[in-house]
Order: C-alpha cells, then sequence, then structure tokens
C-alpha cells in the first residue's frame, strides 16, 4: 500500500478558499455522514473520508472526486451531525473551488449545473422544457436527439398534465423573464464576487 | 439488664384476614412471650401510642409482627436503649405465600406455620439480644485529622477540614507544597466555555494553607509509623515529632509510567525530540514552546495495552489537547497532530477536544499498533496507520514527538506484572499477580503498624480502593481515605472533589470513633465484636480474615482487637472455630438457637425446610422488594437475616442439618474482582468456606447439594422465586433429611 506523506498546505488553502471550509477541522471521524447519506452507494470516499483526506494533504484525491458533485442537499449529513459540520456546505463549496481552479471532477454535473445556472440568471427561473433540452444538446445534436427520444413517454406525460410547455427546440420560443430580473442578477453578482476566497 | 418483653402483632395490611392470631398468641407464649397485644394499624399513631404506653410502663424489649424491618423504622423506634426485634409477617409471610397451598389438610395451615417459625425465631432472637453498650477508647477520643502529601488533593483536603473547625496535620515529604501541580504550566480548561487554558491557582492555595490557623504543615516530611485506631491513631513523622489523630486522608498522588518501556515500541530515549507529557509540561512551564513547528501527540503510549498499563488513565487525552493547545497559542502555524485510539474526554472535556480542532489540531485515528518513529534530516518523522483513510500514513518535518503516558499509583514497588495477567498461562500468572502484590503491600506511606501489614490494602491495579461507585475514597482501613490520583487516575479537578469527600468522610470517621459507633456501611451501630479470651486457641483465623485488618496480634498470636477500626461485618465471628466472639445482638449462639426453634414436621407430612441466610445489605432488600412485587414462592422456606456471608459459622449449617432442615441456602453478594459485598471479603470468604462444607455433610452422611450458596443482588429481584423453587426440586429429588425427629 503507498503511503501518503501529510501535507498541511491544502488543509490551509481549504479553510481559507473553500464555503465552510473550516468545519472540517470539527469533524471527529465518527462517520455518522457518510452512513447517512442515501448516495453512499455511489461515492468512492463520502464526507468522513474526504475531510480526512483534507487534513491529511491529498490536494488531487480532493478536488478530483466525484463525490464532491454527487451531493443532492437532501441535508441528512448536515442535520445529523454531531459537531455540527455542515457538511453540504463543504461539499458545494468544494465543487464550487474545484471548478475555480479549472477542475471538473465530474462533467455531467458540471454542465446540468451550469445549464441550470444559467437559466436561472438569464430568466430568473427553471424552465422544465429548456433546462433538459440545452442538457442533453450539449452532448451534440445527435446524441441529444436520441437521449430526448428515451424520455418521450415522460415529457408526454408532463405535458398532458401541463407540468412543462410545448418548445420546438432551445430557445424556441425563448423562455419567460420574470419581473425584475436586473435587480437578481445584480444580486447573484454581488454573491458571486462575496464567495469565500474572493475577498478583496 | 432485666428484660420486660411484649410482643405486638399487626392486624394491618391484610394480615389479620390472614392469618390465624389465636394460635399465633400461642406459640409466642410457647416461645415465652406472655404479653401480646395486636392492633389493626400498628404504624399508625394510635399504635405507635399504644407502645410508647408500654415502653413508659417499663417494656424494654419487643417483639413486632408486622412488615420487614427495613421500612417504618422511625415508627418504631424508642429510643437505643429499647431492644426492638421485627418479624416480616407482611413482605415475608403474607406476601410471598399463596393462600392455599397444594397438599395442605387445611388451607392455609403452611402459611400459618411460616408466621409461627418467624415468631418463634424472633422471639429467640429478642431473648438472646442484649442492649448495646458503645467502646469508648481508654483515651480521650483524638479528632484531629492528618492529610499526607501536600498536592492539590491533600491541600484540598486540609483546607475543607479546617473550614468545618477540625485541626489538620497536613505532611509533604517535599520541601515546599503543591505536589505536581508545581510542575504544571497550565490547566486544561476547567471551566465553561472551555476555551482557554487556566492558571494552576497553586499560590493562592498555598497562602489559604499557611493563613489558616487549624493547619499545621510538616515538609521536608514522611510518616515513620501509624500506630492505633480510629479516634486514637499516633504518627511518628521522620522529623522527630510525634502526632496524635482521628483519622486519616492519603493523598500521595501519582507516578508517571516509566517511558524507559517504550524504548522498544516507541524509540524513547533514541532522540531527544521524543518526550513524555511530563517532560512536555516541564517545557511548557520553561516556556520553551517557541520555534516548534510539527509536533505531534501519541496517545496511549503504554495505555490499554496488556504489556504495560493495561487501564486507561482518563487523563492523558485531555493532557494533550492541554499541550497541543499551548503549541498553537505559541505558534498558530505549527502543525499539530494527536494520533489516538479513542479520544476520552469525560465530563465537559469534550468542549477542549473541540476547542483543540478549532485551533486546527489534527487527529489521527491509529489502530493497536504503535506508529514508528524515525529520524530523517534532523526532524521526526511517524509512520502510522491511518484507520479513516484506511491507509499507511507518514507525518514528517516534526519536531517533537510527545508520548501521552499514563498514571501509575504512587508505590514505588508497583510492578506491572500483576497487570499482564491476560493472555498468559493462568496458574502462572496467579502467582505473578501473588508475588506482585505482595511486593506491593510490603511498601507504604502510612507504615501502618496493622498485623496485615504496612500498606492500605490494594484492589485490581494496585490502586488502594474500595467499590468505586457505592463507596469512594473509602478504603480498606477504617478511618483511613485515599482521595485523589492515589486511588484511581484523575485529574485536578476532579482530585479537589474528592479530597473534600475524603475529608469529610474521615471527619466522620473520627467522630464515630469517639462516640463508640460503626461508620460505613453499618453507620451508627453500637455493637462490636468481644473476645471470650479464656477460650482463644491462637490459630489467627480471625486476625487474617478480617477484611478492614481490625485485629492485631500479640506475640502469642492473641488477638488484640481494635473497635473503632471494626466495621461489624461479623466476619471474625464466621471465622473463629471455637465460637468465642460475639456481638451483644448478634451471635454464634443467637443464630444457632434461632434456626433450632424452627418447628421441623415430621417426615411423613412431607412438608420440607429450608433456611436462607441472607445478606442484609443486598439480598434481604431484594427479597423484600420481591415479595412486594407479588413474587410467591414456597412456604417452606425460612429467611434468617445475617450482617455478612462472612459472619456464617459453619456450626449453623450443621445446627441445620442435625436439626431435620431439609436444605441450606446463602444469598449473598457477588464476590471477584467485581465483588459487591460491602465488607469487601465476606462473600468471597464464606464461598470458600462452603466449598470446604462437604467435611461437615460428610461426617454427617447428608448429601452436598442440600446446601447452596448464591449471588444475589439488588437488581435480580425477579430470579428470587425460580432460585428457590429450583432449590426446592432438588431437596424434593435427594429426599427428606434422615435426622428429622431425631
Amino acid at each position: 500500500m503507498a503511503t501518503k506523506a501529510y501535507d498541511k498546505s491544502f488543509r490551509e488553502e481549504v479553510y481559507q478558499n473553500v464555503d465552510s471550509g473550516e468545519d472540517v477541522k470539527l469533524c471527529m471521524q465518527c462517520g455518522v455522514c457518510g452512513i447517512t447519506c442515501p448516495l453512499r452507494g455511489e461515492m468512492t470516499h463520502g464526507p468522513r473520508q474526504l475531510w480526512a483526506l483534507i487534513r491529511a494533504g491529498k490536494r488531487d484525491e480532493v478536488m478530483n472526486s466525484p463525490d464532491i458533485m454527487l451531493c443532492t442537499s437532501c441535508y441528512s449529513c448536515k442535520v445529523r451531525c454531531p459537531r455540527g459540520v455542515k457538511v453540504i456546505d463543504v461539499m458545494h463549496g468544494l465543487a464550487h473551488y474545484a471548478l475555480e481552479q479549472g477542475i471538473v471532477p465530474r462533467k455531467e454535473t458540471a454542465k446540468f449545473g451550469k445549464v441550470f445556472w444559467n437559466s436561472i440568471y438569464k430568466t430568473g427561473r427553471v424552465d422544465e422544457t429548456e433546462v433538459p433540452m440545452r442538457y442533453t444538446m450539449m452532448a451534440g445534436p445527435v446524441h441529444g436527439i436520441f437521449a430526448m427520444l428515451e424520455m418521450m413517454d415522460i415529457g408526454r406525460a408532463l405535458l398532458s398534465h401541463k407540468r412543462m410547455k410545448f418548445k420546438l427546440g432551445p430557445g424556441l420560443p425563448p423562455s419567460k423573464k420574470i419581473k425584475g430580473i436586473r435587480g437578481l442578477k445584480k444580486m447573484l453578482d454581488k454573491a458571486a464576487a462575496m464567495s469565500p476566497g474572493k475577498e478583496g | 439488664m432485666d428484660k420486660n418483653q411484649a410482643c405486638y402483632l399487626c392486624k394491618g395490611c391484610g394480615l389479620g384476614e390472614a392469618l390465624d392470631f389465636d394460635n399465633l398468641e400461642e406459640v409466642l407464649g410457647e416461645s415465652g412471650i406472655s404479653e401480646v397485644k395486636t392492633h389493626d394499624a400498628l404504624c399508625s399513631p394510635d399504635g405507635v401510642a399504644l407502645i410508647q404506653g408500654d415502653v413508659d410502663g417499663g417494656v424494654n424489649a419487643m417483639l413486632i409482627g408486622a412488615c420487614s424491618s427495613r421500612v417504618k423504622s422511625d415508627e418504631f423506634n424508642f429510643g437505643s436503649q429499647v431492644i426492638v426485634e421485627r418479624a416480616s409477617l407482611r413482605e415475608q409471610v403474607l406476601y410471598c405465600s399463596e393462600a392455599e397451598y397444594e397438599g395442605e389438610e387445611e388451607a392455609g395451615e403452611d402459611r400459618q406455620m411460616l408466621a409461627a417459625d418467624y415468631l418463634r425465631m424472633s422471639a429467640v432472637k429478642l431473648a438472646k439480644s442484649n442492649v448495646p453498650v458503645p467502646f469508648k477508647l481508654e483515651l480521650e477520643p483524638e479528632t484531629a485529622l492528618l492529610v499526607v502529601g501536600g498536592g492539590v488533593a491533600g491541600i484540598n483536603a486540609a483546607l475543607a477540614a479546617a473550614k468545618a473547625g477540625v485541626q489538620v496535620f497536613l505532611v509533604e515529604k517535599e520541601a515546599e507544597l503543591g505536589g505536581f501541580l508545581v510542575k504544571m504550566a497550565k490547566l486544561a480548561p476547567e471551566s465553561p466555555p472551555y476555551q482557554e487554558l487556566e492558571d494552576t491557582g497553586l499560590e493562592e492555595l498555598v497562602a489559604q494553607v499557611e493563613a489558616d490557623d487549624k493547619i499545621k504543615v510538616y515538609t521536608g516530611t514522611t510518616v515513620d509509623k501509624t500506630e492505633g485506631a480510629p479516634g486514637n491513631f499516633t504518627i511518628a513523622l521522620s522529623g522527630g515529632d510525634t502526632l496524635r489523630c482521628g483519622a486519616i486522608v492519603q493523598a500521595t498522588g501519582w507516578l508517571p509510567y516509566e517511558a524507559e518501556k517504550l524504548a522498544e515500541e516507541l524509540a524513547y530515549g533514541s532522540n531527544p525530540g521524543i518526550i513524555t507529557n511530563v517532560d512536555m509540561e516541564a517545557k511548557a512551564k520553561a516556556g520553551d514552546l517557541g520555534g516548534l513547528n510539527g509536533v505531534a501527540f501519541i496517545q496511549c503510549a503504554g495505555s490499554r495495552d496488556q504489556n504495560h498499563l493495561p487501564y486507561c488513565s482518563a487523563v492523558c487525552c485531555t493532557v494533550s489537547l492541554k499541550q497541543a493547545m499551548m503549541v498553537k497559542e505559541a505558534n498558530p502555524e505549527a502543525a499539530v497532530y494527536v494520533i489516538y485510539k479513542d479520544i476520552r474526554t469525560p465530563g465537559q472535556s469534550e468542549e477542549v477536544y473541540r476547542e483543540a480542532q478549532r485551533k486546527g489540531v489534527v487527529f489521527i485515528r491509529r489502530d493497536e499498533d504503535y506508529p514508528k518513529i524515525s529520524e530523517s534530516g534532523g526532524k521526526l518523522a511517524i509512520e502510522t496507520k491511518d484507520m479513516t483513510l484506511n491507509d499507511t500514513v507518514e507525518i514528517d518535518e516534526l519536531d517533537m514527538v510527545v508520548l501521552a503516558t499514563g498514571l501509575k499509583p504512587n508505590n514505588p514497588k508497583v510492578v506491572d506484572a500483576p497487570l499482564v495477567a491476560l493472555g498468559m498461562d493462568q496458574e502462572a500468572a496467579k502467582k505473578l499477580a501473588a508475588e506482585s502484590k505482595a511486593q506491593c503491600d510490603s511498601w507504604s506511606v502510612l507504615n501502618l503498624q496493622y498485623r496485615q501489614g504496612p500498606n492500605l490494602p490494594t484492589l485490581k491495579y494496585a490502586y488502594p480502593d474500595s467499590h468505586f461507585i457505592c463507596f469512594p475514597y473509602e478504603t480498606r482501613r477504617t478511618g483511613i481515605y485515599a482521595a485523589g490520583a492515589v486511588r484511581r487516575p484523575m485529574r485536578v479537578s476532579q482530585a479537589v472533589e474528592d479530597a473534600t469527600g475524603a475529608a469529610l468522610k474521615a471527619i466522620q470517621a473520627a467522630h464515630a470513633a469517639a462516640e463508640g459507633v460503626a461508620v460505613h456501611p453499618r453507620s451508627g451501630d453500637m455493637s462490636f465484636p468481644e473476645f471470650a479470651m479464656q477460650r482463644c486457641t491462637q490459630c489467627k483465623r480471625c486476625t487474617e480474615e478480617c477484611p478492614f485488618g481490625a485485629i492485631n496480634e500479640d506475640e502469642k498470636a492473641n488477638p488484640l482487637p481494635n473497635p473503632t477500626r471494626c466495621r461489624r461485618c461479623g466476619v471474625c465471628m464466621g471465622a473463629c472455630p471455637e465460637r468465642i466472639i460475639s456481638f451483644k445482638n448478634y451471635s454464634v449462639d443467637m443464630i444457632g438457637s434461632m434456626i433450632k426453634s424452627i418447628d421441623v414436621p415430621e417426615e411423613d407430612e412431607e412438608k420440607p425446610r429450608v433456611i436462607v441466610l441472607t445478606c442484609e445489605n443486598d439480598a434481604l432488600p431484594a427479597i423484600d422488594l420481591a415479595a412486594r412485587k407479588g413474587h410467591k414462592w414456597s412456604p417452606y422456606v425460612r429467611f434468617i437475616p445475617v450482617r455478612c456471608l462472612g459472619s456464617i459459622n459453619l456450626v449453623w449449617i450443621a445446627d441445620a442439618l442435625s436439626s431435620g432442615i431439609d436444605g441450606v441456602m446463602l444469598f449473598g453478594c457477588r464476590h471477584g474482582d467485581d465483588y459487591q459485598c460491602h465488607f469487601i471479603k465476606g462473600s468471597e470468604l464464606a464461598n470458600v468456606r462452603m466449598s470446604k462444607i462437604s467435611e461437615t455433610l460428610d461426617r454427617l452422611v447428608l448429601e452436598s447439594d442440600r446446601v447452596r450458596v448464591e449471588e444475589i443482588s439488588f437488581n435480580e429481584v425477579d430470579r428470587i422465586p425460580e432460585i428457590i423453587s429450583e432449590f426446592m426440586e432438588t431437596i424434593e429429588e435427594v429426599g427428606p433429611n434422615p435426622y428429622k425427629g431425631f
């Protein structure tokens, strides 16, 4: 088994730059977060081990771990953590930090997140037709069309229940914007500027 | 004293309907009590007034046939000069028996016989009881307190006692007071919000001691000799002074576990950077923590390890947290690691753990194997298993590695061998343990001039303790209390609490000695063992077996009892083959006569009789509770309370079996390492003695199944009916006692 040398630079980096990163200090390795997570079967490390890796200074393993993008924000871990570690906040914080560093730990999540975010940023809402269309088309028009055909039954049902509007394609017709979209954009820009590691 | 006897029977709680009182009066008449009164509710003010009236009229010995002696004790207390004997008709007759029992010719006859037997036994007991006269010391009893050890526990014990108005002598072997506190830089957070390291407060403590005119301090002094007994200890000090005191608190602290023994496992001694937590504290005290960039603490260094200290010292985790915080305070950029098996932070120390984490200390969980420490380029490196990462990890660039070693009892003769019993050949381990224990017991702080050795008897791991939950600070030497880390590893704040408790217990012991009454657990008992010396054969059993070392010996091996050291358990009475030891209200003859007073039906009546000699401390309350819970058992069983199973003299068993009783059971407390015996060794001694009962049984040509010892603790109430019915089946199998009718 390969030995891992402890290196303090990465944990200092996380404490300073990642949203709620200092919470990682407080983990007492009880494992409640990991066992609580509904996606524990999908995760390679789980929050507990990620925290241990952060403390050990394993930058590459942490930043490339798909786990930090698998979190669905169900809040089970955050609610149950006996040390009050804001597990979800750290997970999302790590994901953001990785993206900022040009690392994409899990492509699908990153893509979907981008489409989702764009929809909110541009129109102030999540358009149920637009977001999936754009997401599937990102892999190329052919792949996109096949992927959409696979989901046709769900689409039809949603249409018949008026849960979704009919569109010919992305932006056809364009989504309706909310009132005061400018104000929202301003708010989002300000918030982005305030995120950890961006101060000054 | 001339006895003016009377009996009062209660008809309350359903007794009136269940029992034939005319018959009971007749039984009492046959037993020599002619004055019998009944009342519908004896514990009511009216009933008590009835008895009080007779007491005023001259009755001074009474039998009350009502509920258990464990209830209504205030109502039926008529002063120390009136003997009150209680027959438990409610719990031991009414509640535990069926109104009709199988095989009865007449419904309720077994129950009636049960009640009659209890009254017969109580009548005998009453006739044989005398009013105890408290033991008075020859010299004027002394109440001053000797505190040995001037550390945090000793100082606090002295202050607490002085505050209570007691004269205190504080003896410290070093030139200054303070003990280990002198060497400590800071204390881990002891008060909310548990984030700031605290000052030791030693100067203030010492100033308080010096300002107190009730406390006389002897520094640079040790105890050469301790003679006497509570209320009258004579202490010879190394300086030549002699003191007289009533009780003693021993607060002589602890010794750090020798890190030299960890040379192999943790490379101690191979590099000046590898130090113990004690060395670390000295460095911190000297302000020598600057310039540290990398420090690792290794927890459980020689603790919870069968080759070193098998126990957890409970303080090393908090100490490492404190020292890690000190390093971080000196240099917030320092990389500080704690490599642990489990972090154990009792009490509020969990907050200290959190605070250390907040300060950025990194915690790494290891497995049972010790980390490997090596040197590279003038720095230290550690290789350890990281349980969370399930991988071997390496920590390098360390300036210092601190081994968190544990605490040992303060006895230089403590050998760690007895602690290594596990995993060894059991016989070899036992031998080794006995040798080491003897060695450890031969060394002493107090140098007691006791027949059983100079030291406080030790329990597990050579700590002189008693039952750790029920009786803290009690040692097995009456009037001598252990406080602080001398009795188990503990923190400063715990030692302060301990010291206060021990000081108060010691004051109580000195006063009890002055008044001639027992201390815990028979608090206030005025009886004490009396020796009919003309019949003594100098067999030494009493002097050897007394769990509290109360009996000394002269050159000719005659026992020299020290009644103020006595706890009144009666173990000596059980030990004496000549039966020369008795109490005013408890003797071999008394219980023997009670057994013989039981009416044993003829064999053809098919009504066996079983007696249960029952420990008053745990088993008897358990039986009361079982009866009150509605458990029923055979009406052929009679309980006879005894002070301790250790007080059971084998002659009682012989008496019982030769008078036709079919079986004898002994209900007592658990013995062994996790004993619950209130007199520590009583239950164990009884067990040893019973293992030799077969000799008696062989002589009588009886089956060994007829005698059984059962361990009953108070929480095993529901097991009682089961145990009894099982024993009754056994008795049925072995058949009736052939001595019936002789």
